[in-house]
């Protein structure tokens, strides 16, 4: 595990003036601590405030702790984990299943309802199917796609209260990859705050962040988001909050036929979309949960999903610098820089100058 | 047989046997007191010049030591005369790796001046081994994110060390870097040991050698027996240990060719092409030939093709291969061909069996464009992958004379990590060590359509595994 710590003076933060009225004057002396884990096939990251580097150091050490216990809970590729042994027998019988499991998978299954079915934790066996299929294999036939369908859909798992999951199918297995690590973020900001940390980030890969409380002399985390255009730097300022973007494999500059990492379970193909998509959310389960979700359904049709939860917004960036935003409550500030297609449609728009990226 | 005879004999012996790739550590050392080579774990020391020189040369080498003096380009022939005075073994000029090629023409004339010195040129442009995340922070505070990849950012020299293996005739690859001290407890107590093993490790691996710096605290605490700090130092003597044992021999395995000449402008793609383990090799613009090439599968071309090179590429892409130039401008003989298709910014002109694709501007996004590099290999021909461990880089050795194969494992997250591997060929011995064991542990290898596949079960930060074909004993 590799940290580093500095201190933040408020010297510093004079000479270094923020484009955004200071809420507070600057503590004199706090250290940021920043410390990365190699995690679930992935890098977190945790940066926090505190008077005492030794202190959040600790905290941080005791949060990434948490994900690799998570880890050890909802892992697929390892065999002796919790899920590993779910997918194996919840076909025959309701398989008694730790709490976070138990709460993940609840999750889930609400999501899936939100979103129609989009978002489904039980995908994994079609979308298999599909990317063998492009990576130069067989066509998969219909025969072999009923056959996968019938191993697939969220309503086939039954959560039988306080902990027992059942499968009612008999090839079904879950995968958790598109929520998992929004869970583990979530878990790992308890942990923090349990630990008497009030100002962190946490960050999942890139694809998910989580802002606790806010940087000295700010109000909120400031995050940039993905803009494949380079024209609009969509910003958003996170206070107990979190954002997940999700983007479709970029285009081969080389001419491969490339598929991208993203297959829409409806039919098999990969995602062919023009735009990055980003959701802010309370917790950092939704956000990474609504991500893909979104990204696969569009504007139009994610307009209705984000309504449906509280306290969210989203933006989709398209490659020419078009935006589609929905929001029940923050703010995604955009700065629509020479160049921009479209002026974007967004809710609550608030422009102000900045310097980009 | 006269003594005139086992010299000759000596010497053409020597020439026909693979040189042992061993990497060396010099530690770069600013005090007045010096510790036991034991107690240091490394005999090659490196001095700043000063007017106690005399003094601490004498006590180090009474100690054991071979000592260099480091300069730099301009106060290089000054210093070689004073290293000379002291009884050094030699200096070590450090230079920018913008400045390699004239510091190399400057060690040249040195060793003219003084023979019996070792003069050696050191590429100052290394940077601290890490693996990083992706957060930016302003100093003011406020959190920025930088350009997404999907894989964790690795900080490697490997692309230095490929560069430096390409302009570099006379030496193995010398680099150096500086460590990151804007955390005020690394400023305070100097690196972590985990850090030093780690820069050990990854010079081992890529059989570079390193000016390794030591802070000055810790090297007090060498000196003067400070029980924390020596315990901390085992760790880092055990590393040194471990890749000073090595005897693997030759280069490692490349399937893939770029052809530069300007570090700087294709530094992004090499050092993310590391990352993603493309073995990839560097060859000078100016010195490569058409033959050159056969032995690749893809050829990447940063700078201008000689007109032998350009005539060259079409009967390397006939036999199969695919040549990728990105940014050069022509006229080439294969853009009159009629069999071409323009996707995006690049043209494919497909030649035999091959193709060769213009990419008509610079790499913009390196990190697609080197998955696409990884997607223009062939398959078979790949000869070491890794799954499920993205912070490790993997290195590999083809042993000519036996046939066997020595895997280097590098984990940048310094943390233990089941790593599985495959590599090109059938062997039925795989054994592996790091410097946590003391001996070589067996592996269970599974065959699976020309590969060999085996998971190594714990790399913390180095490990080398040895494939044979048989069972022999291992190095």
């Amino acid at each position: 595990m590799r940290w580093s710590s500095w201190a933040l003076s408020a010297a510093s933060a004079l000479l270094f003036p923020s484009f955004f009225p200071l809420s507070e004057p600057p503590p004199s002396e706090t250290s940021l601590v920043h410390k990365t884990k190699y995690a679930m096939g992935t890098v977190y990251e945790i940066a926090a405030y505190d008077d005492s580097p030794a202190h959040a150091s600790l905290a941080m050490d005791r949060a990434f702790a948490e994900i690799v216990r998570l880890d050890q809970v909802m892992s697929n590729y390892k065999p002796e984990s919790d899920l590993s042994r779910l997918n194996r027998c919840a076909h025959f019988h309701a398989e008694q299943v730790p709490q976070d499991l138990y709460r993940i998978i609840e999750e889930s299954l609400r999501y899936s309802k939100i979103s129609g079915g989009k978002f489904d934790i039980t995908v994994a066996p079609l979308v298999d199917l599909w990317k063998a299929a492009i990576r130069g294999d067989r066509v998969p036939t219909q025969q072999q796609l009923d056959q996968v369908r019938v191993c697939v859909g969220f309503k086939k798992v039954e959560l039988i209260p306080p902990d027992r999951v059942e499968f009612h199918s008999p090839c079904m297995r879950i995968d958790l990859g598109s929520i998992g690590k929004g869970y583990a973020v979530d878990r790992a900001a308890e942990v923090l705050r349990a630990n008497g940390i009030r100002n962190a980030f946490v960050d999942a890969g890139q694809s998910t962040l989580y802002g606790m409380g806010s940087p000295p002399g700010q109000d909120a985390w400031e995050v940039h988001l993905r803009d494949p255009s380079s024209r609009i730097d969509p910003v958003v300022r996170l206070h107990e909050n979190s954002v997940s973007t999700s983007e479709q494999t970029p285009a081969s500059l080389l001419g491969n036929a490339t598929a991208g990492h993203i297959i829409d379970p409806d039919n098999g193909k990969p995602l062919e979309t023009r735009y990055a998509l980003s959701i802010v959310a309370k917790t950092a389960i939704a956000s990474d949960a609504l991500s893909t979700t979104l990204l696969l359904v569009g504007p139009d049709k994610g307009r209705p999903i984000v309504r449906a939860v509280a306290d969210a917004a989203a933006i989709w960036v398209s490659a020419e610098g078009q935006t589609e935003t929905v929001s029940t409550g923050p703010e995604i500030r955009i700065h629509a820089k020479e160049g921009a297609l479209h002026q974007p449609r967004i809710h609550q728009a608030n422009f102000f100058a900045r310097e980009s990226r | 047989m006269t003594t005139s005879r086992v010299a000759i004999a000596a010497v053409l012996m020597s020439l026909c046997v693979t040189p042992v790739s061993r990497a060396k550590v010099y530690v770069h050392w600013t005090q007045r007191a010096i510790p036991a080579v034991k107690t240091l774990g490394a005999d090659d020391l490196v001095l700043d010049w000063n007017d106690d020189a005399k003094t601490i040369v004498e006590a180090a080498t009474k100690r054991g030591y071979h000592v260099y003096f480091e300069t730099t380009l301009e106060q290089a022939v000054s210093t070689l005369d004073s290293a000379a005075r002291v009884a050094a073994v030699g200096i070590i000029v450090k230079a920018e790796t913008s400045k390699a090629a004239e510091a190399e023409a400057v060690a040249q004339k040195l060793k003219v001046a003084h023979p019996e010195l070792k003069i050696l040129v050191l590429n100052s442009g290394g940077r601290q081994p890490d693996m990083r995340g992706w957060l930016v922070f302003n100093k003011n505070g406020i959190l920025q994110v930088s350009s997404p990849t999907s894989q964790p950012w690795l900080d490697s020299n490997f692309a230095l060390v490929h560069y430096e293996q390409a302009i570099q005739k006379t030496q193995p690859p010398l680099y150096t870097f500086a460590w990151d001290l804007s955390d005020p407890l690394v400023k305070e107590q100097g690196p972590h040991p985990e850090d030093y093993a780690l820069a050990i490790a990854e010079a081992g691996a890529f059989h570079a050698d390193l000016v390794l710096e030591i802070y000055g605290k810790q090297q007090k605490g060498l000196a003067e027996g400070d029980k924390n700090v020596l315990a901390d130092w085992e760790l880092v003597k055990r590393t040194l240990a471990f890749y000073q044992r090595n005897d693997t021999t030759g280069e490692p395995t490349a399937r893939v060719a770029v052809l530069t000449g300007d570090y700087d402008s294709s530094y992004e793609t090499l050092n993310l092409m590391a990352r993603h383990n493309i073995p990839y090799r560097v060859l000078h613009s100016s010195e490569v030939t058409a033959q050159d090439l056969a032995a690749f599968d893809v050829v990447i071309a940063f700078a201008e093709l000689s007109k032998e090179l350009s005539e060259g590429l079409s009967p390397f892409a006939n036999s199969g291969g695919v040549a990728v130039l990105v940014n050069l401008k022509g006229p080439y003989p294969w853009e009159s061909s009629a069999n071409a298709k323009t996707s995006g910014p690049s043209v494919t002109y497909t030649i035999g069996k091959g193709r060769i694709i213009a990419l008509a501007e610079p790499v913009a996004d390196p990190e697609t464009f080197v998955q696409d590099v990884r997607r223009l290999m062939v398959k078979d021909r790949i000869p070491v992958s890794l799954w499920n461990s993205l912070t490790t880089l993997v290195v590999a050795y083809p042993q000519k004379q036996s046939g066997d194969v020595i895997v280097e494992l590098v984990n940048y997250a310094q943390e233990s990590l089941q790593v599985q591997v495959q590599v090109k060929g059938k062997f039925t011995s795989v054994k592996y060590a790091t410097p946590e064991l003391s001996n070589w542990e067996t592996l269970k290898p599974s065959f699976v359509d020309g590969f060999t596949e085996f998971v190594v079960p714990d790399v913390v930060i180095g490990g080398r595994v040895h494939l044979a074909a048989a069972e022999t004993p291992a190095r």
